[in-house]
């Protein structure tokens, strides 16, 4: 049975809960990345802060990555490849977004 | 003038598969492999025993002949589950992946884990599909929370070959450890034994690089889930294979004494299914 016709017969509804919950999982893991001898998020915040300090045209810092360890970066580089990897990850959890909103 | 060497490093996925009485481990084990060669592009290495190695059709990188330890029952059934400890001995790879046979691959996600650790990591937290208010598992309410045995990434190091030996020390003494935290020692589980082990080794204290930085998902309790298509094989006996990477989860919601269905459909997620009558649905379609 294919699995269309097994939820015509349960009568089961799509649920959007779990579906945003999913894609948070889902998504969220593919925000990590290991760089410069760290273990980064490329969420806002961290992101924020390297732009801000690249701005202000410091070379390196010291950041707390994600195992709580402080580690000396480049900052430009990895700004780059964190903000790259956002956009990416970014951009497909929106269009899978889209795509299971589209199924209300 | 500066050289650079480059140094290859040889990696690859080790499974344990004993077929029981009720199920073909070895067959779970192909489809696992399979599908770590198409996302990971890893060889695999079976450990297995003489009689399921009989029933082996896949070529796998390696069969590992070992004799199994029939000591363990869940159900009324033999539960081959023992012998964890010998991945580090056993594994022909410098960096290796052991999984369960139930995880199901869908992307090449696992390949992150090589970066996170030197030596070894694990998953210490777990999502249950469509059951996100679902508590994290403890050995006793006196005691650790489980860590998990479904992924293990480990290099081959001092520090890793202490894990493995200290895993076999808690598998001998299981029943004392039990007793100590507290919880049901009848049935032998490599997530208990692993959580103690890696405790030891840490004196009792946590290190967050031994544990995978996302949560180990589940297909639990009261969930089903079912292949959008099957894998199919191109030509029909040929050495291609179309995976499929699409599923539809049903969870039964229950509210005020009444269930309703309620469904979602995941895509390019890896999983793991506890119910082994459902892997084998989404294996055979």
């Amino acid at each position: 049975m294919d699995t269309k016709t097994l939820i015509k017969d349960a009568k089961a509804r799509f649920s959007h809960n779990s579906a945003k919950a999913y894609l948070k999982e889902k998504y969220n893991s593919k925000l990590i990345i290991a760089e410069q001898g760290g273990l980064w998020r490329a969420d806002a915040q961290t992101i924020a802060l390297l732009s801000s300090l690249s701005s202000q045209f410091t070379e390196t810092t010291v950041l707390i990555d994600t195992f709580d360890n402080p580690v000396q970066v480049d900052i430009v580089p990895l700004l780059e490849s964190l903000t790259t990897l956002y956009n990416n990850v970014m951009t497909e959890w929106y269009s899978e977004w889209t795509e299971l909103e589209n199924k209300r | 003038m500066d050289r650079i060497r480059k140094q290859t490093v040889s990696r690859g996925v080790v499974v344990f598969a004993f077929n029981s009485s009720k199920y073909n481990y070895v067959e779970m084990a192909e489809y696992c492999a399979r599908r770590a060669d198409q996302f990971l592009d890893l060889p695999t290495t079976i450990i297995t025993d003489e009689e399921s190695a009989q029933t082996i059709t896949y070529d796998f990188d390696n069969v590992v002949i070992v004799k199994s330890d029939k000591s363990n029952t869940r159900e009324q059934q033999v539960w081959i589950n023992k012998g964890r400890y010998q991945a580090y001995e056993l594994s022909p790879y410098e960096e290796t992946l052991v999984l369960d046979v139930d995880y199901i691959i869908n992307s090449d996600k696992l390949l992150k884990t090589f970066d996170y650790s030197d030596s070894f990591c694990c998953h210490n937290r777990t999502e249950m599909l469509m059951y996100p208010e679902a508590p994290q598992e403890y050995l006793s309410s006196y005691s650790y929370n489980s860590l998990w045995a479904t992924v293990i990434m480990f290099k081959k190091s001092d520090r890793a070959k202490q894990i493995f030996g200290t895993l076999e020390m808690v598998q001998n003494n299981y029943d004392h450890y039990a007793n100590i935290h507290s919880f049901v020692g009848g049935i032998y589980r490599n997530d208990y034994a692993l959580t103690l082990a890696l405790k030891i080794v840490n004196g009792h204290a946590d290190v967050p690089s031994d544990y995978i930085p996302w949560n180990l998902v589940h297909v639990g309790k009261n969930t089903s889930v079912y292949a959008n298509e099957v894998d199919s094989q191109i030509p029909t006996d040929g050495d291609y294979w179309d995976f499929n990477t699409e599923f539809t989860v049903m969870f039964d919601h229950w509210k005020n004494s009444k269930m309703r269905k309620e469904y979602v459909t995941i895509k390019d997620m890896d999983f793991h299914i506890m119910n082994k009558d459902l892997f084998e649905g989404i294996m055979n379609g």
